[in-house]
């Protein structure tokens, strides 16, 4: 097309090696750093899974710092050797040259590459995640303006410290109350949003005893800034003996005040009568997480988001019994009993036998 | 409208036949570009209240319509939502008969299809009115199921009124002979808008009375 | 009748051209409610920069908040109402609108060799909305203004006060505008370039503004679906977002991001633009790699429709869709990359001419691939587990938002403000405030990197004392950018009243815009001319012709005739 096309002078410029040296020095030194420094963020490592995000970090951290050498020196070297000398005249020109295929076809394909390689190890550090390591210990925290509150299995009511022993897989479920909260632990390079009607999930193994922050990372009113409390990682043995005194372990496991309820005599579709008429005012038959006024309960014996009750019981067609019969208060609001709501025995029955009909659905 | 929108300062009268007949083809593609690219964007816009509703939809399955007030809400009434389909489909069929006839200068026949149109729409936005009349899904503010219907077919409904209108001015420039034979922008915007509200109501329909 | 040249077919639109109607007499209609592009482009640089000064100030007060662990000057709630509408404004109010309609009108449709854009009218409602919603923006400040950031998350929006309501109806008009403002672009691009500029001759600013139009006449639209909804939430009490009655928060976050990431790169593809005039100009050398500069914004512009949840890692979707959004996400690197690269190229054999814009564009390139890199640090899922909702957060955006579109932005009025005024600035006092930018810049907002990785939440309005070294530093740089704005605007009032005159072409620059006098005349050509190559051949006489050649410009002899005619 051109007609006065400048062929590319043979050498890249005066000096243009020992620059490429240089960047790739400056790279390695920096690449070798970012690698080895013990805690890359300066901060604690205080368990699963920070060590492997910030073993992600320290390789984006590498990549990174390479392309940046690249883009900064290159083009700090190219702005001074190629200025046009003081006293040149106004229209010289460049070297005219248009494209130069080899090297745009690296350019290109050397980021493919990388972005395929990070792409792999992000998905090999996500799926590790997302698999629970034969959780231990499964604890739900709820989020509300202004402070967490947390649940343990076999503790009755809300709690608002949060405990976690040492090397144990634990699964956290978040979820909120009024509007959306953060659920971030720095140290544990972990977070989720705590979004009411929705139950997040995430699972760390604490490896270093200590006390943590507990931060709210998503904008959530007035003191935002201040929602915060704390975590406190100990010893199996400390944890026990904080478990207990929260009066863990102790909880009734089964039966209560819902026994002697003939659950296996139960009609489902006289279940769904009454549903009808005395619970669909407040509960859904959808998921747990679609609220109402109570939970869901569509899938309560079956529900992976959220394999307890919310009184911290498996869910037996027992325990779901006794909830329908005592009522409950907790967090999400108050259950009336089954005083309250006028529910014979047999009518519990029913219920249940309908609420296990949902949940094979 | 003149010409003259595209190139300001350019009307019809300053130049003689032919460069006139260029300019006005120029011109035309490009508001005929203009407007599919904004009937693009209304897609979109349709597109965005599709994704809410199932997206809320799904958010409480297995049930829908969602259960209010221990009472399951009803399904919406098909059969009179078909009745009132087939009235705009028809609308549809006689606006094609109507810019046909046009391009075919027969003008009492594009009068008959013209106000066919215009009543059939009417009618369709009066089968609309009875039947939020008799909707018993709670009103719009009532819950998600009515939220998403109203907000949707209220839409459509907007839609399908402002395009009755549109008709109508279209109508009205005819009879001031703003359009020839050969240029007729204003009719072919006309009914490509008016196919356009068709084809979202095939949507929607499916989307509220079928699934 | 067509006089572009003998033996060089034109297209049949143009040829009717040589008619020239006479400038509006009338102030207002000249002025005010000018049809013209050139005087509209003008009405938006000086909308937008009355409404950056007013963001920026934000933002100053946000810094000196910071100033103390313990909030330095506001209360809790006064300070979540001033970030949220310093976002609010930046991103809506100020860079949206001076990439598109403000470089775009004012740029463009002479870079094409057109008179006006396709739909005038529409050009003109279109920007008057603008001011129209940057009033209706400000003056929720009387009635409470939005405190839950420029992103609105309900359920907290849905508390929030009066003022969000007025928010939501600020930023649907200025949606409406976007809108027009794409669909007339994308029209006049596609059908109105000059004879013989086909779409690999267009220059890449063109190219730029071509590939943002869709995502402005196709987000925006879901935006404003989800505000909508939003607002007759608020007002009328329809559940869409309130969990409580069946409505789900997480609906809101799809549809604002199916909106605001590809708005992102609204607010970068143009500016891609912008830098990729500037380079080869003060370089004297073509564009290297013009066909794949030109490619990858459209790739761009396409891929970013499918990345919106890179938003939502933390919100809780289904955990498999993480993946898909992540690995596109980190695509979109690969065209950047070979953007970034081809402007190193543009740069090396160069004689570059050191002037004030080269220096902004070379200093976006140091800064947007460092922005850029970080956005890559966010897109790896696991990561972003840590960084989401901190300052690490704050400082990518800001180096891609302010290193990307505002320094490509400072290089572009560099660039044609002679152009606009005919007149030259400082070049002194332009470098100056070229360094204290990029100083002042880098130094707010690098520490906020590591502020957040330790710890630091963000849109808090006090933070643990362990921080305040580091926000005492980024507040204190953050009055040397200041500065640097106050000279900015210095300069500009300097160079109407003392600069020297411009004559057409200060730069040597080969787009068509510098082929007319400066400022430009009402009708920007009196012949519309014939394009025969893409501009950016130095060495090469001017590949136009027919121009009435403005004083100063070259006439041209074609190098190549071998495709003139124009695609439509
Ligand atoms: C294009 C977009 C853009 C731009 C340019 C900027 C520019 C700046 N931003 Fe902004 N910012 C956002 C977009 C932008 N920001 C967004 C979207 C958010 C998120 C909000 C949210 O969380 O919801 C945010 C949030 C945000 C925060 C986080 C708040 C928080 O989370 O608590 C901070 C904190 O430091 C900050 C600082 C700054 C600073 C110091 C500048 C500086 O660069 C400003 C420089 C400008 C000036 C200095 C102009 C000053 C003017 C004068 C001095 C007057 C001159 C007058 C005359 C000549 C008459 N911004
Ligand atoms: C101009 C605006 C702009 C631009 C261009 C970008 C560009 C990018 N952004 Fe950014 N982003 C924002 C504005 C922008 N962003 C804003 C405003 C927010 C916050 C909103 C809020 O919450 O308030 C945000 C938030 C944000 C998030 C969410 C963080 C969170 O809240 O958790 C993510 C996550 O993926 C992200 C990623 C990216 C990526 C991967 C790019 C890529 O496009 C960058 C690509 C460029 C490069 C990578 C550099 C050059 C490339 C090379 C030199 C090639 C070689 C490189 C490699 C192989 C890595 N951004
Ligand atoms: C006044 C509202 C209300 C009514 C009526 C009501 N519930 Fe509930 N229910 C709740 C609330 C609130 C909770 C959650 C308590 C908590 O955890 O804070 C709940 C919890 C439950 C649970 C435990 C759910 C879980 O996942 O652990 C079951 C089971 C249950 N209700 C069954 C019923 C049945 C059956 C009926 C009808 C007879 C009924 N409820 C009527 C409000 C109600
Ligand atoms: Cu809770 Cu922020
Ligand atoms: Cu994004």
């Amino acid at each position: 097309m051109a007609q006065r096309v400048v062929k590319p002078k043979t050498n890249l410029g005066p000096g243009f090696w020992p620059v490429t040296a240089l960047i790739a020095v400056v790279s390695a030194v920096m690449v070798y750093l970012v690698e080895t420094s013990p805690l890359p963020i300066g901060l604690i490592q205080a368990g699963a899974p920070a060590d492997s995000i910030d073993a992600l970090f320290r390789f984006l951290g590498a990549i990174a710092a390479v392309i940046l050498n690249i883009v900064v020196i290159y083009t700090i070297y190219f702005g001074i050797v190629f200025a046009r000398p003081k006293g040149a005249p106004a229209n010289t020109i460049g070297v005219q040259i248009h494209d130069a295929p080899v090297l745009e076809f690296w350019w290109t394909a050397i980021p493919t590459i990388l972005v395929v390689i990070l792409s792999i190890y992000s998905v090999k550090i996500w799926a590790d995640l997302q698999n629970s390591k034969g959780d231990v210990l499964t604890v739900e925290a709820i989020g509300y303006q202004f402070g967490f509150q947390f649940r343990y299995p076999k503790v009755k009511g809300v709690l608002n410290e949060m405990h976690l022993p040492l090397n144990t897989p634990t699964t956290i479920h978040v979820t909120s109350r009024d509007v959306i909260h953060g659920f971030w632990i720095p140290e544990l390079r972990m977070k989720a949003d705590m979004v009411p009607g929705l139950i997040n999930t995430i699972r760390v193994t604490p490896t270093v005893p200590g006390t943590y922050h507990i931060i709210c990372s998503e904008f959530c009113g007035v003191a935002h800034s201040v929602m915060r409390t704390d975590v406190v990682i100990e010893s199996q043995q400390d944890f026990a003996k904080w478990f207990s005194r929260q009066g863990g372990g102790t909880g009734s496991g089964g039966g209560g005040s819902g026994a002697g309820i003939a659950i296996d005599q139960g009609k489902a579709d006289v279940g769904q009568k009454l549903f009808g008429q005395k619970c669909s005012a407040c509960h859904s038959v959808g998921p747990f997480d679609q609220k109402q006024v109570g939970p869901g309960l569509g899938k309560i014996f079956n529900d992976p988001a959220h394999l307890k009750l919310v009184d911290g019981d498996a869910p037996t067609p027992q325990n779901v019994a006794k909830i329908i019969h005592d009522g409950f208060q907790g967090d999400i609001g108050v259950m009336p009993s089954a005083q309250v709501n006028q529910l014979s025995n047999p009518d519990i029955a029913n219920l249940v036998a309908y609420l296990a009909s949902l949940s094979k659905k | 409208m003149a010409v003259s929108v595209a190139v300001h300062g350019h009307g019809p009268d300053d130049h003689g036949g032919h460069d006139d007949d260029i300019i006005y083809q120029e011109t035309r593609d490009m508001r005929l570009m203009g407007f599919v690219l904004f009937l693009v964007s209304d897609v979109v816009l349709f597109s965005s209240y599709i994704f809410a509703y199932i997206y809320l939809r799904n958010s409480i399955q297995p049930t829908w319509p969602p259960i209010v007030d221990g009472h399951q809400l009803p399904r919406l009434d098909t059969a009179f939502a078909a009745f009132n389909s087939v009235v705009l489909f028809g609308s549809g069929v006689t606006m094609h008969f109507a810019l046909e006839s046009w391009k075919h200068a027969n003008k009492p026949r594009f009068n008959t299809f013209m106000w066919l149109t215009i009543f059939l729409g009417l009618g369709f936005l009066g089968g609309q009115g009875y039947e939020y009349a008799h909707a018993q899904i709670g009103g719009w503010s009532g819950n998600i199921f009515g939220a998403s219907f109203f907000t949707l077919t209220g839409m459509h409904g907007i839609h399908v009124f402002l395009g009755v209108c549109f008709l109508f001015a279209l109508w009205i420039q005819t009879q001031r002979g703003v359009y020839t034979e050969h240029r007729f922008f204003g009719l072919t915007a006309g009914t490509l808008y008016w196919h356009f509200v068709d084809v979202i109501w095939v949507v929607l329909f499916f989307l509220f009375y079928l699934w | 009748m067509a006089t572009v040249a003998p033996g060089v077919p034109t297209g049949p639109y143009h040829a009717v051209l040589d008619h020239i109607h006479p400038e509006p007499t009338s102030f207002i209609r000249k002025y005010i409610f000018s049809i013209d592009a050139k005087v509209i482009g003008m009405q938006y640089f000086i909308t937008g920069a009355i409404f950056f000064v007013i963001a920026g100030l934000l933002a100053e007060i946000i810094r000196t908040q910071l100033l103390s662990p313990h909030g330095a000057i506001l209360s809790a709630a006064t300070y979540n109402s001033v970030y949220s509408m310093h976002g609010s404004a930046m991103v809506w109010f100020v860079v949206i609108p001076l990439l598109t309609g403000a470089f775009g009108n004012f740029v463009m449709p002479m870079q094409i060799g057109a008179r006006d854009v396709a739909f005038p009218w529409l050009n003109l409602v279109a920007f008057w909305l603008f001011p129209v919603a940057g009033v209706i923006l400000f003056s929720s400040f009387l009635v409470g203004a939005p405190d839950a950031g420029w992103t609105e998350y309900p359920p907290i929006s849905l508390q929030g006060p009066l003022g969000t309501n007025l928010w939501c109806i600020a930023v649907f008009l200025i949606g409406i505008s976007s809108t027009m403002t794409g669909i007339n672009f994308m029209v006049t691009i596609y059908k109105m370039r000059a004879p013989g500029m086909t779409f690999t001759r267009m220059p890449l600013f063109v190219w730029g503004q071509f590939a943002t139009t869709p995502l402005l006449f196709i987000a925006t639209t879901a935006l404003g679906a989800a505000l909508a909804a939003l607002f007759i939430e608020r007002v009328f009490g329809v559940p869409f977002y309130d969990p409580k009655r069946g409505g789900s928060p997480v609906l809101w976050q799809h549809m604002f991001w199916f909106y605001s990431h590809p708005a992102v790169y609204i607010m970068i593809i143009p500016g891609f633009g912008i830098i990729s005039e500037v380079l080869p100009t003060f370089a004297r050398k073509p564009i290297f790699g013009y066909k794949m500069i030109a490619f990858s914004s459209v790739a761009i512009s396409l891929l970013s429709f499918s990345v919106w949840a890179h938003h939502m890692f933390t919100s809780g979707m289904v955990p498999w869709l993480q993946l898909p959004f992540m690995i596109i996400t980190m695509v979109i690197a690969i065209p950047t990359g070979v953007k970034i690269f081809s402007w190193m190229a543009t740069l090396w054999g160069g004689s570059i001419n050191w002037k004030t814009p080269a220096l902004y564009a070379t200093g976006f390139l140091i800064t947007f691939t460092y922005g850029g890199l970080t956005g890559f640090f966010l897109a790896a899922v696991p990561a972003d587990y840590h960084e989401h909702g901190t300052y690490f957060v704050v400082a990518h955006f800001h180096y891609v938002l302010y290193g990307g579109s505002i320094m490509s932005m400072f290089a572009g009025i560099y660039y044609w403000w002679p152009k606009m005024t005919g007149r030259m600035y400082n070049e002194k006092l332009g470098q100056l405030q070229f360094w204290l930018t990029f100083i002042g810049f880098n130094a707010t907002f690098t520490p906020m990197h590591w502020l957040g990785l330790l710890g630091m939440p963000r849109r808090v309005a006090t933070y643990d004392p362990q921080f305040q070294f580091w926000n005492q530093f980024a507040s204190i740089s953050s009055y040397v950018m200041a500065l640097g704005t106050v000279l900015f605007f210095y300069i500009l009032f300097d160079s109407l009243r003392n600069g020297k005159k411009a004559g057409p072409n200060p730069w040597g620059a080969r787009t068509l815009e510098w082929m007319v006098s400066s400022p430009p005349p009402y009708y920007n050509f009196k012949k519309i001319p014939a394009v025969l190559a893409a501009p950016y051949d130095f060495g090469n006489p001017l590949p136009y012709l027919g121009l009435d050649a403005a004083p100063g410009a070259t006439e041209a002899t074609p190098t190549s005739a071998s495709h003139p005619v124009p695609t439509y």
